[in-house]
């Protein structure tokens, strides 16, 4: 499965409950659309890191990282390529 | 006279006009600004026909917005009603219902509070709603002919959804205004103090944080959420704050996430933690990050506008585990079932007399009969002082979940998730939760053997229910433990969640 289908099958699983793609549009702000909240963000942030091996650092959260399906994917892409 | 919310703000302004009471991003909101924007939006309410007692419900985020309705209403003699933003349609129903509110301000984008505010004026920002108006179009001159009645009722926090009994806690300008100075005192506040500040303003400890700034004249930089935590913190750093308020969940979001060293936070003169017990681990974690800060433990609740005990920072280590104090002007003691005093070190149930106590639930004598009795609150948090009057809390009577800064009454989820057929009965209870303090966890008994959808359960009440009320835990279970009585026993679901 590719990062995108994986981190949106997350996030559909675990805060939006359903396996209804159309539920969420890969661009669909995740805070702006009340989808995460700070708990929220913490666990996607866990679940990215164990399942990619990845560290977020510190100043790497923030919204051009993390605030949406397609931020999220090209984020860990250019984490994995390094 | 007694001091009221308006005459601070009126002071304060009149004092200094030019100092900055809120900054939101780039956006930077003077006193003087902030108090015409009230008077013209009293002027507003006034010219539209508000009449003394009338009920303006603020479902607004933390904004100049919210400041100028909220004191915009009590200047014209309104009653404000603020709501939890992030609540659903079900919630909004019930509350403006219960309050009957005749006027609603909120975004335009709140699609949950404008579908049920269909009966009342609606004023939103961000737009204009169908049927709306403008915030900036509530707009009139205001003329104070009398000063308000600093006992009259003010304000109506509701601290429940909408099952069971509702309360909807009357705080008058008085109430507020008391306890805002009494916080001002213990924690020295002056107008040289800034503080960077996560809390809603709709409950009642980002209120207090709200007040006590406007009293003295200082400053708050508003900061959206704690979604991403270093943010917050680099803007303590960037503003150069002198205090931060938070709750335990706060404090373990950012001692967990994020460097502290990392940052100049020299300028943090002070922190107060409120909204439940602190671990001791937490708390010393916390100290050893940021040790210039003094560290003010508080406990209170809505009842009595905030505030009731505080920890002064040097009795920390020697009262380790405390909530402190009883603060000046409020009576606390212990009492045990039969109504005796307790002795020192005796559990009994915490009561509190003060002018900081609320007049009432509105609109629900049997409840307010039940919390006032004899000039006495009922806090129903249970705990003893020890032999120097600090008090220790033990927990509560009641089953309310606590889980970050949110208060969640179990039936208000067992009713949702007792909506879908296929689920026969459900008992929801707080768990111990690292990060949250408490985490919401349902066992549902199915109705037949084909079970229930977890998911399903969990995307109901998403749609029914703010956010932070959707179970974090599911389990299916055969049967309920209940008394003979039939009662559900919660303590023994709780009890088995942890094995």
């Amino acid at each position: 499965m590719s990062p995108k289908s994986e981190i949106k099958q997350f996030i559909l699983g675990n805060y939006l409950f359903t396996n209804d793609e159309s539920a969420l549009a890969d661009d669909d702000s995740l805070l702006k659309k009340g989808i995460v909240d700070s708990t929220g963000m913490l666990e996607l942030i866990m679940h990215i890191e164990e399942k990619y091996g990845i560290k977020v650092a510190e100043d790497e959260m923030v919204p051009a990282n993390l605030d949406s399906v397609v931020n999220v994917t090209a984020f860990i892409e250019r984490k994995l390529a390094k | 006279m007694s001091a009221t919310l308006v005459a601070n703000l009126r002071s304060t302004a009149g004092r200094t006009p030019d100092q900055v009471a809120l900054v939101q991003g780039e956006r930077v909101v003077t006193y003087g600004t902030l108090w015409d924007m009230a008077r013209r939006f009293a002027g507003g309410l006034r010219a539209s026909g508000l009449a003394a007692g009338d009920r303006l419900a603020l479902g607004l985020e933390n904004s100049a917005e919210y400041v100028a309705a909220y004191y915009g209403t009590l200047l014209a003699g309104g009653i404000v009603v603020p709501l939890n933003v992030a609540a659903k349609a079900r919630d909004f129903e019930f509350w403006l219902r219960h309050c009957a509110a005749s006027w609603v301000v909120c975004s335009a984008e709140n699609r949950e509070l404008l579908a049920a505010a269909a009966s009342t004026r609606v004023v939103t920002t961000a737009g204009v709603a169908p049927g709306g108006i403008a915030f900036a179009d509530v707009a009139g001159e205001f003329e104070e002919a009398t000063a308000p009645d600093a006992h009259a009722a003010a304000c109506i926090l509701y601290t429940s959804g909408t099952t069971g009994s509702p309360k909807g806690v009357l705080l008058s300008q008085h109430n507020i205004a008391s306890n805002t100075d009494a916080i001002v005192t213990y924690l020295g506040l002056t107008a040289a103090d800034s503080i960077v500040c996560v809390l809603p303003f709709y409950y009642s400890y980002g209120n207090s944080v709200l007040h006590t700034h406007v009293k003295v004249g200082a400053t708050i930089v508003l900061d959206d959420n704690l979604v991403y935590p270093h943010k917050v913190v680099a803007n303590i750093a960037r503003s150069r704050a002198t205090g931060f308020a938070g709750v335990p969940s706060t404090f373990s979001l950012l001692l967990g996430r994020v460097t502290l060293g990392d940052f100049d936070l020299s300028s943090l003169r002070y922190l107060t933690q409120a909204g439940g017990a602190m671990s001791v681990a937490t708390t010393q974690k916390l100290r050893e990050a940021l040790p210039q800060a003094q560290l003010f433990v508080m406990y209170g609740q809505t009842e009595a506008s905030a505030r009731l005990t505080y920890l002064p920072p040097a009795d920390l280590d020697r009262k380790l585990g405390s909530v402190g104090v009883a603060l000046p002007g409020i009576e606390l003691e212990t009492r045990l079932e039969s109504g005796e005093r307790c002795a020192a070190l005796q559990t009994g149930t915490v009561w509190v007399r003060g002018p900081n106590v609320m007049r009432g639930y509105w609109n629900n004598p049997e409840a307010s009969a039940t919390a006032l009795q004899g000039g006495w609150l009922n806090t129903g948090d249970v705990g003893h002082l020890d032999a120097d009057g600090f008090l220790f809390l033990a927990g509560r009577r009641s089953d309310m979940i606590k889980t970050g800064a949110h208060r969640v009454h179990p039936k208000d989820v067992e009713e949702v998730i007792e909506e879908l057929a296929e689920v026969a009965e459900v008992a929801v209870v707080g768990v111990n939760d690292e990060m949250l303090g408490q985490a919401i966890k349902a066992f549902v008994v199915p109705k037949s053997a084909g079970g229930v959808d977890v998911m399903r359960v969990k995307a109901h009440c998403r749609q029914r229910l703010a956010n932070y009320k959707i179970p974090k835990y599911v389990d299916l279970v055969g049967s309920l433990p209940k008394t003979a009585s039939g009662k559900v026993r919660r303590h023994e679901l709780v009890e088995r969640h942890s094995e």
